[in-house]
Formats: structure tokens, sequence, C-alpha cells
């Protein structure tokens, strides 16, 4: 049994389907995806590339809107939430790690940290500290003043990490979190992850590497926009 | 030499192949050269072209000066002129000038012509002679034999069909024969643009009145003699003249003005003003253009850095990229001449009334080399830094994959600099602007004493010698006056001895019966002789006391009417009234002082109140008077009916062109309104270009950072938060500039505080609105970009470049 995982839902989605219309040429990115992920859980999202991982998490993520089917967060409908409603939720319950790290080059490492702080209208003094303690769990306090020019990929990828949990969201996405990175500081982050988990964080990571899939809990496997398989890992 | 014929084919195919860009940048600086060239076409005419006078270096005005009174360059009176010239040693010659009417009449309708009488020396003066006939000779100033004229050409032509017969027949002036004996050059302006030369003999009467200044005087400094010692020499045969006659010449001395400074001195400070405005409308624009070719430069980055590795040296890329920037500078100078060209007919359809030389204006050779020169200029000035920055990081940064270091960040701060350097020079020229149509508003509302709506003038001149003495003058003025008064929609009709805002007036001494004033001491005020009706008829109100009426004559008591001006400085806490005053030093006739009226701008709508004394016409008349009807309706209506009235009376006397008051105010302001106009066009042009180069910075980087606002709205920005972050990155370069402007224009308007009317060169509703104005037009052209960048869609955080 995953050590984390509790009964409460926080994500179902049903029939979930994703259609991209380009030069009247329909691509059907999702094909009626059924969906669940409970509070705690640390699911990897696994499948061919152009299967649709990015897609799918995306649509988590609230960047993108499905054509079609149900959504459900938190026991609540997702569909018809308007823009300003979106951007909050992004911004509170939700943190991205990005495979491309996406850390702003004007800003230092702190002020990338306390970036979705700000969002969220933070009063400065806790903005500071709570950027600290992320900046602490990942290892990069000392980097703090640093550009992100000056940092190595596997560096740049731990701040964006702590950008992610800064705000104690609901749920991390990460998107081949490890996919720019050698394999040296992609263990590194993927052990940053699962430290993270253990800590209690729920978790959904699309990755192509059988090594970290076997971090999750649980598996999900795409082909051409279906769910084709899940398996469990038995943490040991 | 080979290489560069390289670069220009290669600087030629980028930029054909570039339409959009090219034409962009090339309208650009066309606009922008080309209002220089436009006013340098002026600044050349007027300040730079030489004097169309043989050694014009050497012509000085010789005016007399009165200090005291604040008269700094003065007419100068007949006696003491042939003072001057007969004990002066720097000038050859000296020569006086007095302008005058002369009535053409004996061919068909009589006309006022406007005549230039010279005392002898004005050919060997100007260095010019008659293109046909001959030059007056020395005997020809004498009385009785000075009945001769020369002709302009324009005048030659318009009344004489160009005929050569002309010379020595007999023509008709008010009555009198005289003989052409010339025709002057074509193209040749006779000073003042007179219509005619005539000689200028000092009677025995004119020499009699030593006070009396109305000559002009000009003269040529002797080879070898400079200009301070020729001041020195005049001013020491003026100060023994005052020892002479201290009656007259008490407190006057001489002042030499070079031709030169008299004719230009005073438009010059509002010409520079203008010239260093478009002088920055070109740096703005400059700016804009080298916001495009960073821009370029970005997409062009893979181009330069292949020729670099093929082994081209920094130099040789500068080299070429300059090499385009030039050809762009020479083309947007073609565009400018065009510009150019259509800005000189505007400036000419503008006409500025006080803008001496006008007449020369044109796009001359030296214009165009103007144009050629500041064309190669502007393309160093907006090409050589885009030129360094990009040669530079193609050679470090290209090669290296994802850079997006130090180069480009060079790129940022420079085109950060250009926006707040616009915003700061734009800004200098909104206060400048700013301040002078506040000036202008100001000269609007100036209210100059009397009522000038409904009211129409015209002149006459009547020829001493057919009304030879004043009561036949009188008698003319009267008469007119009643069939003027008889018109139908006439309210009232009045005459005055100058004319309202005709930038001239009448300046005698006053004398207070029962006081005594040292020598040169007496105050002077103007002096109007009116008929009873004029203050009615301007609604000039009375204060005090009474005005003239029908039964202040000739044969009445003399009395006189003044202004508040000169009842409050000459009898402070006394009654005026019942007082009495001569004018004139040497005038034996006194005159009391009956009534007190407000005071009223005569002079000129920018001078200040003065003190103004008043006649009735029957006491004391003039030969040359301004008629005025108060109408009920249009004025400029009744112009025919007026000069029918007038000419009813006499059939050779010609009438001065009908003028309403309206139009005299409106042309009182000419001057301020042409470089209020011009300047305020200027400023709204580098507003303009600021807010373009604002737009294309802001929006180049809303472009550039399309994927850092996606992953901001991914980390959950809201819109306002995306808006705003532009906004402020656009703003801050503004505020920026706007603090640095005010800095500018604190220290640049002082040099423009003497062509300012009634507002402080520091006015602070100008000092605050011209900011507001910027701000407010640099919020717009940053709202565009960033609405645009409120609506990046969060996916693109997602992707990768
Ligand atoms: N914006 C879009 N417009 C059109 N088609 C799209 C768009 N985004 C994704 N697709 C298509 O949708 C399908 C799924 O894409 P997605 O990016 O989700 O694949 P993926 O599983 O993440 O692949 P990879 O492993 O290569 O990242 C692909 O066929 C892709 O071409
Ligand atoms: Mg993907």
């Amino acid at each position: 049994m995953p050590t984390n995982a509790s009964n409460q839902s926080l994500i179902r989605m049903e029939g979930l389907t994703k259609v991209f219309y380009t030069d009247e040429v329909e691509t059907h990115a999702l094909s009626g995806v059924h969906l669940e992920i409970r509070a705690g859980e640390y699911l990897s999202i696994a499948g061919p590339s152009g299967c649709g991982k990015s897609t799918l998490l995306s649509i988590l993520g609230l960047l993108d809107s499905p054509t079609d089917g149900t959504y459900l967060l938190k026991e609540k409908p997702v569909q018809g939430l308007d823009m300003a409603e979106r951007a909050r939720i992004r911004n509170r319950e939700i943190g991205f790690i990005f495979q491309s790290f996406n850390l702003i080059g004007d800003l230092t490492v702190f002020e990338n940290v306390e970036l979705p702080l700000t969002y969220r209208g933070t009063k400065s003094a806790e903005r500071t500290k709570k950027a600290n303690e992320a900046l602490e769990k990942v290892g990069m306090a000392h980097r703090a003043r640093h550009l992100p020019s000056q940092l190595s990929g596997g560096q740049q990828q731990r701040v964006a990490v702590a950008r992610a949990l800064v705000g104690d969201p609901m749920m991390l996405l990460a998107d081949e979190p490890t996919g720019n990175l050698d394999s040296k500081n992609g263990d590194a982050v993927m052990e940053l992850l699962r430290g993270l988990h253990r800590g209690g964080a729920t978790i959904c990571m699309v990755t192509h590497d059988p090594r970290f899939a076997r971090h999750a809990d649980r598996t999900v496997h795409l082909f051409d926009g279906r769910v084709v398989e899940e398996t469990m890992e038995v943490v040991s | 030499m080979k290489s560069l014929w390289q670069d220009l084919r290669y600087g030629f195919r980028m930029l054909v192949q570039n339409p959009g860009f090219t034409a962009v940048a090339v309208l650009t600086l066309g606009l922008g050269i080309g209002a220089n060239t436009a006013i340098f076409s002026v600044v050349n005419a007027v300040l730079l072209k030489p004097l169309s006078y043989a050694n014009a270096e050497r012509l000085t005005m010789a005016w007399e000066n009165n200090l005291a009174k604040g008269w700094s360059s003065f007419a100068v009176s007949p006696a003491n002129f042939l003072d001057w010239q007969k004990q002066n040693h720097v000038f050859d010659p000296l020569v006086a000038f007095l302008n005058s009417g002369f009535v053409l009449t004996g061919q068909g309708e009589p006309e006022m012509l406007s005549g230039m009488q010279t005392t002898d020396g004005f050919f060997r003066l100007t260095g010019v002679e008659p293109a046909l006939g001959r030059a007056f000779r020395g005997e020809e100033f004498e009385a009785g034999k000075n009945r001769v004229v020369i002709l302009s050409h324009a005048l030659w032509q318009r009344r004489f069909e160009g005929s050569p017969e002309v010379l020595d027949k007999a023509v008709t002036f008010s009555g009198e024969s005289y003989t052409v004996l010339g025709v002057m050059p074509k193209g040749y302006r006779i000073p003042q643009g007179a219509d005619l030369l005539a000689p200028l003999t000092l009677t025995p009467d004119m020499l009699s009145h030593r006070g009396s200044h109305y000559l002009v005087a000009m003269g040529r400094l002797k080879p070898g003699v400079t200009l301070q010692q020729a001041q020195s020499e005049m001013s020491g045969i003026a100060t023994a003249l005052a020892k002479q006659y201290p009656n007259t010449n008490t407190g006057w001395n001489a002042n030499l003005v070079p031709l030169y400074e008299e004719i230009v001195g005073e438009v010059r400070p509002a010409l520079l003003a203008l010239f260093a405005a478009v002088g920055f409308v070109l740096l703005i624009a400059c700016g804009n253009v080298t916001n495009l070719l960073l821009a370029r430069g970005a997409s062009r980055q893979k181009e330069i850095a292949l020729r670099a590795a093929l082994g081209a040296g920094r130099i040789r890329i500068i080299r070429q990229l300059l090499t385009e920037s030039m050809l762009l500078a020479l083309a947007g100078g073609a565009i400018a001449l065009l510009v150019g060209q259509w800005g000189v007919e505007l400036l000419r359809a503008l006409q500025p009334a006080n803008l001496p030389r006008m007449q020369e204006l044109g796009i001359s050779s030296s214009v165009l080399l103007f144009t050629f020169a500041l064309s190669l200029v502007t393309g160093l000035v907006f090409g050589s830094a885009p030129a360094l920055l990009i040669s530079r990081s193609s050679l470090s940064e290209t090669l290296k994959e994802g850079g997006r270091g130090s180069g480009s960040g060079g790129r940022h701060r420079l085109k950060g600099a250009l926006v707040i350097a616009q915003v700061a020079l734009s800004l200098v020229l909104l206060v400048g602007a700013g301040l002078q149509i506040r000036s202008f508003l100001h000269l609007m509302e100036v209210d100059p004493g009397f009522d000038s709506t409904n009211v129409l003038t015209m002149g006459v001149s009547l020829p001493d010698t057919k009304y030879t003495d004043a009561e036949r003058q009188t008698a003319f003025i009267q008469q007119a006056l009643e069939n003027l008064k008889a018109l139908p929609g006439v309210k009232s009709a009045a005459a005055v001895s100058t004319v309202p805002l005709g930038d001239s007036d009448l300046i005698y001494s006053l004398v207070v019966e029962g006081r005594t004033v040292p020598k040169g001491q007496e105050p002077s005020a103007n002096w109007y002789s009116v008929s009873p009706d004029y203050f009615q008829t301007l609604r000039i109100a009375l204060v005090r006391g009474r005005v003239f009426t029908e039964h202040d004559d000739s044969t009445a008591k003399r009395v006189a009417v003044i202004n508040e001006s000169l009842a409050r400085r000459i009898f402070p806490g006394e009654d005026p009234i019942g007082r009495q005053i001569r004018m004139g030093i040497n005038s034996q006739a006194v005159r009391e002082i009956v009534g007190i009226v407000k005071d009223v701008k005569h002079y000129a709508l920018e001078s200040r109140f003065t003190m103004q004394m008043y006649e009735p016409y029957r006491q004391q008349t003039r030969d040359s008077m301004v008629f005025l009807l108060r109408t009920d309706t249009d004025p400029a209506s009744l112009t025919s009916a007026a000069r029918r009235a007038i000419f009813s009376l006499d059939k050779e006397q010609p009438v001065s062109e009908a003028r309403t008051l309206e139009e005299l105010v409106s042309a009182s302001a000419s001057q301020r309104r042409f470089n209020t106009l011009l300047i305020g066009f200027f400023a709204v042009v580098a507003l303009v270009l600021a807010a373009v180069g604002i737009y294309g910075v802001v929006a180049y980087s809303v472009a550039q950072r399309t994927h850092e606002i996606g992953v901001r709205m991914a980390l959950g920005a809201q819109k306002r938060d995306v808006f705003s972050l532009v906004l402020r990155q656009g703003m801050v370069l503004v505020v920026t500039g706007v603090i640095l402007g005010l800095a500018g224009a604190m220290a640049l308007t002082r040099l423009i505080s003497q062509l300012l009317f009634n507002v402080s060169a520091l006015d602070a509703a100008t000092f605050l609105s011209t900011p507001l104005l910027l701000a407010a037009v640099a919020l717009l052209a940053c709202y565009l970009p960033a609405r645009r960048a409120s609506r990046v869609d969060p996916m693109v955080a997602l992707r990768y470049e």
C-alpha cells in the first residue's frame, strides 16, 4: 500500500478529451481519459512521444481546457471558471516544474522563488521567510542572490522546484523535470521530489525514464490519448 | 575601394529586401531631416546669407539713444545728423533716410506710394546703381532742383509697363511734376520695401528743430575703422553737441548698430530656438531608427555570425552595417529635400510678418549642402551604436547556443537609454512650446484698453502742396468725418494721428507749467491728435473730467486729455485737471488738462502701458490721419462705401488700404503666432515620435518576453499583474526621461525667456501640465503592448524556444 495515499480524491477526470484544430487538421491529443488522483499520491505518467502526456498535464494544471469531459478539482468542476479564477488556482493550488526550468533570467534566484507569493499579495516579510525556507529545502539558499544564468542546469531545476513548492500548493506538476539534465543532476532532482512526497506532497510527474517512474506510487500509461494501463509500485 | 563597392551593393540589397523596415526608417529620417532643411533654409536666408550689399559688414546704423528714458535706438534729428556728417571721420558716407508718401496722380486712380528719401551718398553707401538711367547728382539735393525720383523695378513694371521711355519724363506726385532719373535693378529691394527713391533735402525749417527726431541714418565704416573706434568718435561728437545744445541734447548720445544686427538681431533668438527644436525632433527620430536597427540586428544575428565565421573582421562588419545606415540616411535626405521644399512653401504661406529677408527664402545650394551633410551625420548618429553592439555580440554570443547574455543586455540598456533620451528631449520641446502657447494666450487676453470689434480703419496722407495749412487739413478731416458718419451702418467715426497697434507712436517731451526740471530730464509721453468722437468710437473710458467736443477748435482755449499712467506718474497725489502743460521742449503753446482717460496699448499689444496725451485735431492737426469707423455689422463690408465717401471730397487723394481693427490686433500678434505655431507643431511631432519610440521598445520587449510572460501566468500571475509589469517597465523609462527632461527644460527655458510674454521661464502650470501630457501619451503607447502581454496564453510556458 502506498504510504501517503489517503481516500480523499483530489482530482477526478472523466471522459476527458482534447482536440487541437490546426489548418483543418484535427489532432485528438486526449480521447476519453479517466483519471483520479488522491491527496498525497505520487503519480507518474508515461507513454510514447506525442501520446498526450503534456496535454494532460497542462489541463491538470489549468493552463489549458479540455474539449470535452469533466474535471473535478477537490470535488468542484473546473469548467466555467473564468481566467482570473483559473490564475488564482494555478497560483495557490498548483506548483509547476518544467522540463526547461523556465526561471526568469532577469530575476535572482530568490526573486524567482518568491514570485508566486507576490502574485497572491503575500507581505514582504513572509515572502522572504517562505522563499528562504523553500530554498533551504532544495539546498539552494546559498545561491539566493545569483542569477539563473550563473547556475548549472541541476541547480536551476532545484530552484524551479523551490519556486513550485514555495506557496504550499495542493499538488506539484512536473513535465519531464529531468529531461534537460544529465543523469547525476537528474537523480538529485528526483531525490528531491521523493523527499517532498515523503513529506506529504501530492506529485504528478511526466517521465520517460522507467527508473524514475518507479519512485511513484502509481504509473499511468498513455497511448494515443488513452490510458492503457496503470501500474502500482510497491514501495518498500 | 572594391570592398566598399561590395558593401554598398550588399547594403542596397538588404534595404530592398526589407521594404517595410526601409520605408519606415527612410520616412522617419525624411521627416526629421526635412524639418531641419526647412528651418535651416530660414536660418540661412535670414541669419547666414550675407546681406546683398558690397562690403555689407561695414554698413552701420547710426541711432541716437537716450538711456535715461530707456530708448536705445532712436531716430536722429536733422540738425544732429548734419553735425554728425560734418564732424565724423569714420564714415564714408553717412546717409540719412526719411520714409515719406508719394501720391501718384494724373494716371487714373491716385495711388499712395512709399518713397525713400535719402541724402547724398545712397549709391555709394549701398554699392548699387540704377539698372536703367542714372543716380542722383549732387546738385539734385538742393532745394528747387530735387523734384527727381528713381523707381523700383517692381513699380516701373506695374505702373509704367516697364517702358524705358519713362526716363526723363515728367511724373506727377501730389500735383507736382517730378523727373524719373532711373530704375533700380530687378530684385533689388529699396530699404523698407519702398517704391521709389528721392533726394532728401534738409531744409532750414527742419534744421531748426534739433529736438525732433525722425531721420534714420546709416553709414559705411571707412576701411580700417572698427566699430568700437567709430562708436567712441560718434559718442564724442554727441557729447560735445549735448554741451553745445543743452536744451535739446542733454541725455542724448549716439548708438552704432551693425546693419546685420539691426536686421536680424530681434528675430535671431526665436529662429535659433526653432532651429534647436527641429534638432531635437531629428534626434528623437534618430532614436526610433536606432531602435529599428537594433530590433533588426537581433534577427540578423545568424547572417552576421556567418560573416564572422567566414573571416570578416569586426571592423569589416561594422563598416558593412554603417554603410547600410548611410544608405538609409541618404535616402532619408532625398525625402528630406521634398519635405523641406514643402515646408518652405508652408512657411511662406504662413507669412511671418516681421521676419526680415524672407523673400530670399528657398532651397539654395547651401541648403542642399546642409541637408547632405546633416544626412551623413544623422547616419552616423543612429547607425554607430547598433553597428558596434551587433558586431560585438556576433563574435561571442551567437555561436553559443541559447545565448541571451550580455550582448542582448547591452542592447536592452541602449533601448532603455534611447527611450529615456527621447522622452527627455520631447519634454524639453513640450515645455518650450507650452511656454510659447501660454505667452500667446496671454497676449490674446491682453486688454488693449479699447474695443476692437466692428471698427474699420483707413488712412489719408494729405500732401502739403495741396493742403498747405492746418486750416485746409482740418477742413478736409472734418468734412470726411461728416461724410463717414452719414454712411448707413456707421455708428460713429473718428480720426487719430497714428493707427492703433501700428508699431509707431509719436513721442513728445512734456513740460508742466510752474515746475522746473533739469535739462534733458523732462518726461516724455506718446502724443495723439484726435477728433472729439475718438474716445467714444474706440470705447476708451473717461475716468474724470471731460473729453473733447466740437467746440475745442483753433479759436478756443487749448486743451489736452491725459491717460491714467501720465496722471499717476506726473501728478502723484495731485489733481491734474486744470493744470497747464506744454508738449515739446520748445513749444510755447500751453494746454490745459481737461480730462483723464484709461490707458491704451496704442503701439503694440506686447508693449507696456505708457504715458499718453491727446489733443483735439482742430488745435493741433497732422497731415496724415487715420479714420476709425464703428459699425453695426461686419466693418469690412463698409470698405468701398467709406473709400467713396473720402474720394468724393478729393479725387486725387489716395486712401490707404482699409483694415479692421481686429486685423490690426491679429497682425500685432502675428510674429508670436508664427513662432508658437511652429514650435507647437515641432513639439507635437516630437511627442508622436517619442510615443512611437516608447511603443516600439515596449512592444518589442513584450514580443521577446512572451515566454517569460507565459511562465509568469503559469505561476498564477493575473492579467493585471502582467499588464502592470509591462506598463511599469515602460513607465520607469518614461518617468526617468521626464525627470531628466524637466531638469533640461529648467536649464534651457532660461535661454528663451526673452521670447516669452507675461510667462516666467519656470512657469509652474507649464512645468506641471506638459509632463502630465507626455505621461498620458506614453501610457497610451505602453497600453497596447501591455494589453497584448496580458493576453499571452500561459501554455507558451510549456513550449521551449
Ligand atoms: N497546441 C497544439 N496544437 C496542435 N496540436 C498539438 C498542440 N499541442 C499538442 N498537440 C498535439 O497533440 C498530441 C499530444 O501532444 P503532447 O505534447 O501532449 O505529447 P507528449 O506526450 O507530451 O509528447 P512528448 O513526449 O514528445 O513530450 C501531439 O500529436 C501533438 O502534436
Ligand atoms: Mg511532452
